[in-house]
């Protein structure tokens, strides 16, 4: 069994590669059979592991008042009805708020006060050269990429010119996340090599 | 006689030798002396709380670090009278001169720990063979408090944000004009969709993989607004797959309302903002599908993207189209910026919204967040110069405790 | 066309090819690359080798099989050494299917003939809580009560039933929190709903998509280390002495590296020389 399933994957994966080479319909197959799959798993996993332990347990142990977000997830369908559709009005209202009251504070302590805290270091160490430079290098690249995303006022003159030494800085980290991307992409396509190759053929160990 | 002397100093020496000797190795054993006993023990409320919790703390023993450095640890132990049996509570290393007796806040826990009771507590210096205690400290209580003083700049933080947000959004109800500096991304949309009219080819436009909730989603709405009015002015045809059941609804609202806004409500047609799947690549792949047959001018990627971002630019680029992009997700950005003609990065997405749609709410929010950086930019400038001089003030502004 | 339009318009299918031969190519051979352990993971090493045996280390495992090439062998890695040291691992899930890649995890390292001689022991060395719905609420909910966030393990047995869960209420009777993570919920949750409120210590790795967006977090002091991407997986094996799988790939992936730079390079001469000469 564990043969078969192994050849069922190496061969779909090789179907998905073929569309590398050119759209065709061994790809479309491979595709709609990923796309159902998908989604057969999601519900059945969103069933057993969302809807059972979380709704239908508590409901039969007598937790009564998880049906109120019961409720509240039905509402939200009511969207695709438009004579009543503003009544999931209710329910995204009841996530958006919640999420910010949630997220607010602590994407303030998190992402804002301790990364402010933390940029607030002296531009110059005594002694210390690479220190210094990697300081200087922090908070001016800090300040210029606030000042990038200062919609107030024209990118003219001295403004403008730390608004483009921001947008630099910007595109040096966009390079190093690209790079980083790239190194991910390859990661996958060696964990697929090392399947087909290793797994599948048994030609590396 | 001399005999008798000599007898008697050579007992009293050999006496004194196996006297003074064991005595002196006895002495000399540190470790079964007891330690000088920890003092100045001072037991009270935790402070910021939810008060099931008593600090104590107290100055080490002279042996602890100095002196003959043989105190290992620090028992801590509690008693509900003076006089009473006491309990050891925990334990710390040596060096250590702080504890906090803490338990849970549930009656039914065993290790319930019940607030507003009187304690009293001992502090036992250890060494491997003996301990000392320290006299009696308390009654100390504990108590939740109301407030965490700790969370202060927090508290301020949101307080401040809040009070510029109302005044700006206030502001721009009234009627106050706020200036928003003009964005590559948006200055292009108006040729990209002049592109489309000429060619006779439609617009494509791309509300991302987010949900209804999502604030790229929403910005996205907005500016869908204002493109399907433009393109409802240039008779020109305008095509919104989406990935999200909700969002095709919302986007179909929003099209119609550009349409109408455009006086051409007889030109929408439902059946061009259509649902396609929720599958990530299999929507990717639909929408290359829907790129190369349609041949589509202009592509709008703006919203919350994933993987799936340079996936469907690179086919954009193929087909020849001019693209314009905009996203929040940091991961996606380099790609659109590498594959795509115009891209808004970031927060530039929600600004667009704002200078597009001119809703004061919108308005109201960006000045408020403009603001803030601005006292961050301040504080950052400042703080930067204070700390090469050693001045720890602005340090201090943004220390939280939690 | 001259030579340097050809390789401007040069059919990306030739790309495709080179990139393949350049990442197959290599797993053939057993090459042992200088792999420098780097200060963030080396941080990450030092936190886990200053806990005394028998600390418990909550792993949170949220990511697919999608990222398994760069995850499965830091988690691999991971519970090698966390065995190896006596260290007890609580195993739970933001996603889904975290938990299952524990248990594949699992299957591989508990049979390798180190660990089979220390003989671990379920419930007792280490659990696996499984998944539970709801994100970043979940690790707000943990802070206060872990046995009711997961009452029950992965396999039904109630956690409070398992001798390894006794004692354990919440973070505080957690030693270290170590995350591998691919997306949302991961590790910028853990740090905004478990670090800074409840002061664990938190060391991650990431997908190198991911690991971009995580280092701001590890200047202030909010993360320990991170392990970056399959390098950082490489590195790690390094750093405990024991290097598997992400060592074995080092090579594959330093050859692609190698070639997309190449690439990159003549692409960009192509570009810049043929548009001087169109501008000529």
């Amino acid at each position: 069994m564990e043969t078969i399933g192994i050849w069922i994957a190496a061969l779909l994966t090789l179907g998905i590669f073929s569309f590398l080479y050119k759209d065709n319909p061994f790809y479309k197959f491979c595709e709609s059979l990923f796309v159902g799959i998908s989604a057969g798993y999601w519900f059945v996993t969103t069933f057993w592991q969302v809807f059972m332990p979380k709704l239908a347990d508590n409901l039969v142990a007598g937790r009564f008042y998880y049906m109120i977000g019961a409720i509240f997830g039905v509402l939200m369908l009511l969207r695709l009805f438009p004579k009543i559709g503003w009544l999931s009005r209710w329910s995204l209202a009841l996530v958006v708020g919640t999420t910010a009251g949630l997220y607010f504070t602590r994407y303030l302590v998190s992402n804002g006060m301790v990364q402010v805290q933390n940029t607030i270091i002296p531009l110059y160490v005594k002694g210390n050269l690479s220190q210094t430079i990697g300081n200087l290098v922090i908070v001016i690249g800090t300040f210029s990429g606030l000042i990038y995303f200062f919609f107030s006022k024209e990118h003219k003159g001295a403004f403008g010119g730390l608004a483009k030494l921001g947008i630099w800085i910007l595109m040096l980290s966009f390079g190093a996340s690209f790079g980083y991307t790239v190194m991910s992409r390859m990661s996958l396509l060696i964990g697929r090599m090392d399947y087909l190759l290793g797994t599948w053929l048994g030609l590396i160990h | 006689m001399r005999y008798k002397n000599l007898r008697s100093s050579l007992v009293l020496t050999f006496f004194l030798f196996f006297l003074i000797l064991p005595l002196s190795q006895i002495l000399a054993q540190d470790d079964t002396l007891p330690p000088p006993p920890p003092t100045e023990v001072k037991a009270g409320d935790t402070p910021n709380d939810n008060g099931h919790s008593i600090t104590i703390t107290w100055k080490l023993s002279g042996d602890d670090g100095a002196g003959k450095k043989n105190v290992v640890a620090y028992e801590i132990l509690r008693s509900e009278s003076p006089t009473g049996e006491f309990v050891v509570r925990g334990m710390v290393p040596a060096g250590n001169n702080t504890y906090q007796d803490r338990g849970a806040k549930e009656k039914e826990d065993k290790n319930y720990f019940p607030p507003h009771k009187d304690f009293y507590y001992k502090v036992r210096a250890k060494t491997l063979n003996s301990y000392s205690e320290s006299g009696v400290a308390g009654p100390a209580v504990a108590y939740g408090q109301w407030f965490h003083i700790g969370k202060l700049p927090v508290f301020v933080g949101t307080l401040a944000f809040t009070i510029m947000v109302l005044a700006f959004i206030s502001l721009a109800r009234k009627g106050k004009e706020f200036y928003v500096r003009p964005l590559a991304g948006i200055d292009a949309v108006d040729d990209a969709i002049g592109r489309a009219t000429e060619m006779g080819r439609p617009i494509l436009y791309i509300l991302g993989l987010g949900s209804a909730a999502d604030i790229a989603t929403i910005a996205s709405f907005t500016i869908l607004n204002r493109i399907a009015k433009k393109t409802a002015e240039h008779k020109t045809k305008i095509i919104v797959p989406c990935n999200d059941p909700i969002v095709m609804s919302v986007a179909q609202e929003t099209v119609k309302a550009g349409y109408l806004d455009a006086g051409r409500p007889d030109m929408y047609k439902e059946e061009n903002i259509f649902y396609l799947t929720s599958m990530q690549f299999a929507y990717v792949a639909a929408v290359n599908g829907i790129m190369l047959r349609e041949k589509t001018a202009t592509n709008f990627y703006l919203g919350k993207f994933y993987a799936e971002s340079l996936i469907l630019a690179e086919t954009g680029s193929v087909a020849g189209s001019i693209q314009i992009s905009g996203t929040d997700e940091l991961a996606q950005i380099p790609f659109f910026v590498a594959a795509t003609d115009f891209t808004l990065i970031g927060e530039e997405l929600y600004a667009a919204s704002a200078y597009l749609g001119r809703e004061p709410l919108l308005l109201g929010a960006l000045k408020a967040q403009d603001l803030a950086k601005a006292i961050v930019m301040l504080s950052l400038a400042l703080g930067a110069l204070a700390a090469s001089f050693h001045f720890g003030f602005f340090l201090k502004l943004f220390t939280v405790q939690m | 066309m001259n030579f340097l339009e050809k390789l401007l318009a040069l059919d990306r299918r030739i790309i495709f090819l080179f990139i393949a031969i350049a990442v197959a190519l290599p797993l053939f051979f057993t090459v042992k690359l200088h792999i420098e352990v780097t200060p963030v993971v080396r941080n990450l090493h030092n936190a886990m080798e200053a806990l005394p045996p028998g600390s418990k280390v909550l792993v949170s495992l949220d990511y697919d099989p999608g990222s398994m090439p760069e995850l499965q062998p830091m988690a691999e890695s991971f519970f090698r050494y966390c065995f190896m040291r006596d260290l007890k691992i609580i195993i739970i899930g933001l996603w889904p299917n975290g938990p299952i890649q524990a248990n594949s995890a699992l299957e591989v390292i508990l049979n390798e003939p180190d660990i089979k001689k220390k003989n671990p022991k379920y419930g007792i060395d280490y659990v696996n809580l499984g998944y539970t719905a709801g994100n970043e609420v979940v690790i707000e909910r943990m802070g206060s009560d872990i046995p009711v966030t997961f009452p029950k393990d992965y396999s039904g047995n109630k956690t409070e039933d398992l001798p390894l869960m006794k004692g354990v209420k919440n973070f505080n009777n957690i030693d270290f929190v170590y995350n591998l993570s691919a997306g949302y919920p991961g590790t910028v949750e853990w740090v905004l709903f478990g670090v800074d409120p409840y002061k664990i210590k938190l060391g991650a790795g990431n997908t190198a998509v991911q690991a971009p967006q995580i280092y701001p977090y590890l200047n202030s002091g909010q993360l320990v280390g991170l392990l970056g991407g399959m390098k950082g997986g490489a590195e790690f094996e390094i750093a405990t002495g024991k290097p598997a799988k992400a060592v074995k790939f080092m090579f594959s992936q330093s050859v692609s590296h190698a070639l997309i730079c190449f690439f990159i390079l003549i692409g960009n001469f192509a570009y810049f020389a043929t548009r001087k000469k169109k501008g000529a």
